[in-house]
């Protein structure tokens, strides 16, 4: 494993023979990963898995052209052989009048807690005993469950970036994760599959609220009931607002989007476009998030973003080349593909704001309705219309403030911008999930579809 | 290559492995995106690296590494990470016995991708990109990617196997926005060939055709009529019943995913309407998801997974031939050196029916008509969602308006037995990428397939 402080000399090092080639000007990302994890097959441990790679992205202009390349191996040599790679790339590229600069340097927030010796130094035994523990208690949690996927892992992170603007950083994180994916018999086939997972700095995962969880849930689908088709109460878990909001507002809440004439609410900013119990907002400093770091992958400080506050649309989220284009500042939410060379503008973690009651005291009040746990399709949306037509899988029906049973096949249709302002309350209690805080969130009139 | 992993193999056996498996790649991958005329990224790299597999006392250890100089200690390291593995198992993995293979798999390529000067793939991308944008006025946002790869793969495992295979692959994908007044719309298509090179862009999937693909289908969006909620007869089109195959059979006949889905116990019972048969085909020539060998050395078969209405067969890996007494179906497949091989699809389809095409519109008073597809996704119940980006009204028999952005959906157990009529005509593959954890090229397909009102749930509005 390659530490932060040599990958930052390497980065130095790209930065000053990038500028020696003729580039002018250059950044250099250099990341390092290892990865432990188990994995459950068939309600046993099928093996251990060991990952350790490093990754080093160059991206560098000639004039207004830009040129990138990657590599694996963190030498000198090979990274000189990259350069002459991406400014062969850069001299024949078109010229790009709207680019103006890359990052300068700027303050840094420190973030604690995000990095934890024992998640590096974990070995595989210690998985596997995880793991086993995870098998072992979900099996004895409900009768007939049956842990047909999921396992654990530890992963560390050692990164740093350099630019011919001075900007210069580095950082650790770690990561220890265990999921758990359940299913179990019925009369007629088999209960859709139930996720649920703990993602932490650290190794103190919560194994037994990851099976309560999938237990709890199991227990519903195992008995399935009737729906009714029409316009009706539905309780959406994060998991599932998570994935629609992800192909629909998020992606209209993109910088480079909202300039291209490919977001909906791109001449929105100021006016209510949500119910205004709705406050969203992308934090890259959430002590909690999954995405949490000093800088993004261009070396900008990470920062706490407003995007919708009380039902008002405050901003939208920049990286550096689209926020000079727009005249606006980077909100820091540059992510590189580094073995693609592309540079986008994505969230962190999205913040939604919780409300007063708890779940179980809204839910007793509704006489009809529907739990929407996941969602099977969000992929499948239209992110420029924002309309949505998904399967909620498990969906479980709501009668008299009692959850009944799931409903096999029941769809979820609509446009994300009428379901935002459909919200009539937001519930208590947070789920910690990648890339979501957020609690459970009661949306009425929504377009539900029965067999 | 081959003699560094040679001397790995020969590592674990002294370990006392029960079986070592070594995948090396060495090789040339290219990605290029052009936003509206802007050239967004374009990196080319060289790229090699070894997965070692092992198999210790019943269990598996792996591990990824691009230092070629640390393949010894790589395979220490698996092999001592699957007997901490193995500790905790009831019984043993197993793998059922395939005859060693020895072979070395060349591609007939015209233009091999690494040598084809950037400026002209720059070229392409702006003819695409000019093509689309004057094909409609209210198209206002272009992004054509592509994707490029040329290498060899190897693969030598403690049994004897020794193959070596190029690797290849074109991949073209435009995302197109559109906007009438205050209506935006999107669509995307998709097209690739892992058996040809460069020759495949300037040929078959050329800038207009590229791009005459996904502006008709963004143009159809702005004018289109929200589809009705509910149930109701309708006619899938070979892009969508190929998708269809895949999602709502193809995954469920996967052996890892079969013994926990809703298919569990069904093999040699009949799960489809009389007349439907449906098969994953990985040795059709030329087709996207082919390959005489899979990433175990398996050769790759001809899989009839619902044959004369039964569930016949499913796909496997030799883990789960050896565990369900199946044979071993050529199915293993990884995305690269950085993953486990697990059991894939590779070309998956409905056999063509005895109805004429014309025949399976007939007697709809009033249904759907799906063409084309946004992304789909599968369930263990048997649960299937299809977003799908191109349809159109069915009305007394014809087709009618098109529809805005819709998905469907149904229980593919009770959905096959919805299929009421399949046409006989030759069909069109549709080429693209399946997600299991890691990416595949798969291509899938069928003839026009009808299903009566209850197969298939449209998720419109009330």
């Amino acid at each position: 494993m390659t530490d932060e402080n040599l990958l930052l000399d390497l980065c130095d090092y790209i930065v000053k023979k990038g500028k020696e080639f003729g580039a002018t000007a250059i950044e250099a990302q250099a990341t390092s990963i290892s990865e432990l994890d188990a994995q459950i097959e068939l309600a046993q441990v099928s093996g251990v898995n060991r990952k350790m790679v490093d990754e080093i992205s160059i991206r560098l202009y000639v004039g207004s052209k830009m040129g990138s390349a990657f590599l694996t191996s963190p030498t000198k040599e090979a990274a000189e052989d990259a350069i002459k790679m991406a400014m062969a790339a850069a001299k024949v590229t078109t010229e790009d009048p709207d680019w103006t600069d890359i990052p300068h340097p700027a303050t840094y927030r420190d973030i604690p807690e995000l990095w934890n010796e024992s998640v590096e130094s974990s070995d595989p035994s210690e998985i596997v005993k995880t793991t086993n523990e995870l098998i072992t208690n979900s099996i004895q949690a409900l009768e007939g469950l049956i842990p047909a996927f999921g396992g654990s892992g530890a992963t560390s992170y050692h990164s740093a970036y350099c630019n011919s603007n001075g900007v210069s950083v580095s950082e650790r994180e770690t990561i220890a994760y265990a999921f758990l994916g359940a299913v179990a018999q019925t009369r007629s086939g088999m209960t859709p599959m139930v996720m649920s997972y703990d993602i932490r700095r650290d190794l103190n995962l919560n194994l037994e609220g990851i099976i309560d969880e999938a237990a709890s849930l199991l227990k519903f689908c195992k008995s399935q009931v009737e729906g009714k088709s029409g316009k009706y109460t539905v309780v959406m878990s994060p998991h599932a607002y998570s994935q629609l909001m992800n192909f629909t507002l998020i992606q209209s809440l993109r910088g480079d989007n909202v300039a291209r004439g490919k977001s909906r609410i791109g001449d929105r900013i100021g006016e209510s476009i949500a119910s205004d119990v709705i406050n969203i907002y992308d934090d890259g400093t959430h002590p909690k998030g999954l995405f949490t770091s000093k800088a993004d992958d261009e070396g900008v400080p990470r920062q706490k973003t407003p995007l919708i506050e009380n039902g008002i649309l405050r901003s939208f989220l920049w990286d550096t080349y689209w926020a000079n284009k727009m005249g606006v500042k980077s909100t820091g939410n540059a992510r590189r593909n580094k073995r693609q060379g592309l540079v986008e503008i994505s969230p962190t973690t999205i913040v939604v704001e919780y409300g007063k009651r708890s779940i179980s005291n809204i839910l007793s009040e509704i006489e009809f309705g529907y739990y929407v746990r996941n969602v099977q399709g969000a992929h499948s949306s239209n992110p420029e219309s924002g309309d949505f037509s998904v399967v909620g899988n498990p969906a479980i029906l709501i009668q008299n403030g009692e959850m009944m049973g799931s409903i096999p096949g029941l769809m979820v249709a609509g446009n994300i911008f009428n379901l935002l302002k459909n919200v009539r309350e937001v519930a208590r209690e947070q789920s910690f999930l990648m890339g979501l805080i957020g609690p459970d969130i009661v949306f009425d009139d929504i377009d539900i579809i029965v067999k | 290559m081959l003699e560094i992993l040679e001397k790995a193999i020969e590592v674990g056996q002294s370990l006392g492995a029960q079986y070592v498996e070594l995948r090396g790649e060495s090789g040339f991958n290219e990605y290029i995106q052009m936003d509206d005329f802007r050239v967004n990224a374009l990196t080319q790299r060289v790229e090699q690296g070894v997965a070692v597999r092992v198999l210790a006392d019943g269990a598996w250890g792996f591990v990824t590494t691009s230092d070629l100089s640390s393949l010894d200690e790589a395979v220490k390291n698996a092999t001592s990470m699957a007997r901490a593995a193995a500790v905790s198992r009831r019984e043993p993995i197993q793998l059922t016995d395939v005859a060693p293979v020895e072979d070395v798999v060349d591609l007939p390529i015209a233009r091999d991708p690494r040598y084809v000067p950037i400026e002209e793939k720059m070229g392409y991308l702006t003819e695409t990109t000019k093509f689309i944008k004057s094909y409609d006025v209210r198209i206002t946002a272009v992004t054509v990617k592509i994707m490029t790869a040329s290498g060899h793969k190897y693969l030598m495992t403690s049994e004897g196997t020794r193959i070596q295979s190029r690797i290849m692959l074109v991949w073209v994908y435009p995302w197109v926005t559109g906007k009438d007044g205050t209506r935006l719309s999107a669509a995307r298509y998709e097209d690739a060939s892992t058996h040809q090179g460069w020759e495949f862009l300037e040929k078959i999937a050329t800038p207009e055709e590229i791009g005459k693909q996904v502006a008709e289908r963004v143009r159809l969006q702005l004018e289109g009529v929200p589809a009705k909620a509910g149930s109701f007869p309708c006619v899938l089109g070979p892009r969508v019943i190929g998708v269809l195959a895949h999602e709502a059979l193809g995954h469920l006949a996967e052996a890892d995913l079969t013994v926990n889905s809703a298919f569990n116990g069904k093999l040699g019972e009949v799960v489809a309407a009389e007349g439907v048969n449906m098969t994953d085909d990985g040795t059709i020539a030329g087709n996207l998801g082919t390959a005489p060998y899979d990433d175990e050395g398996v050769p790759t078969s001809r899989v009839e997974i619902i044959k004369d209405s039964v569930l016949t067969e499913l796909m496997t890996n030799r883990e789960y031939a050896a565990k369900m007494g199946l044979r071993p179906t050529g199915n293993a497949r990884a995305e690269s050196y950085l993953y486990v091989p697990i059991i894939r699809m590779r070309n998956t389809f409905f056999e063509k029916g005895d109805h004429t095409p014309e025949e399976i519109f007939e007697g709809i008073d009033f249904g759907y008509y799906c063409a084309d597809f946004r992304g789909g996704q599968a369930q263990m119940n048997a649960s299937f969602q299809v977003g799908i980006q191109e349809a159109y009204e069915i009305v007394n028999g014809e087709i009618a308006r098109p529809v805005t952005d819709l998905s469907i959906s149904g229980i593919a157990t009770d959905s096959l037995f919805k299929i009421d009529a399949i046409s006989k005509e030759d069909f069109p593959w549709e080429l693209g990428r399946c997600g299991k954890g890691q990416n595949a090229f798969v291509a899938s397909g069928g003839p026009h397939v009808r299903f009566s009102k209850g197969g298939i749930t449209f998720g419109g509005k009330h």
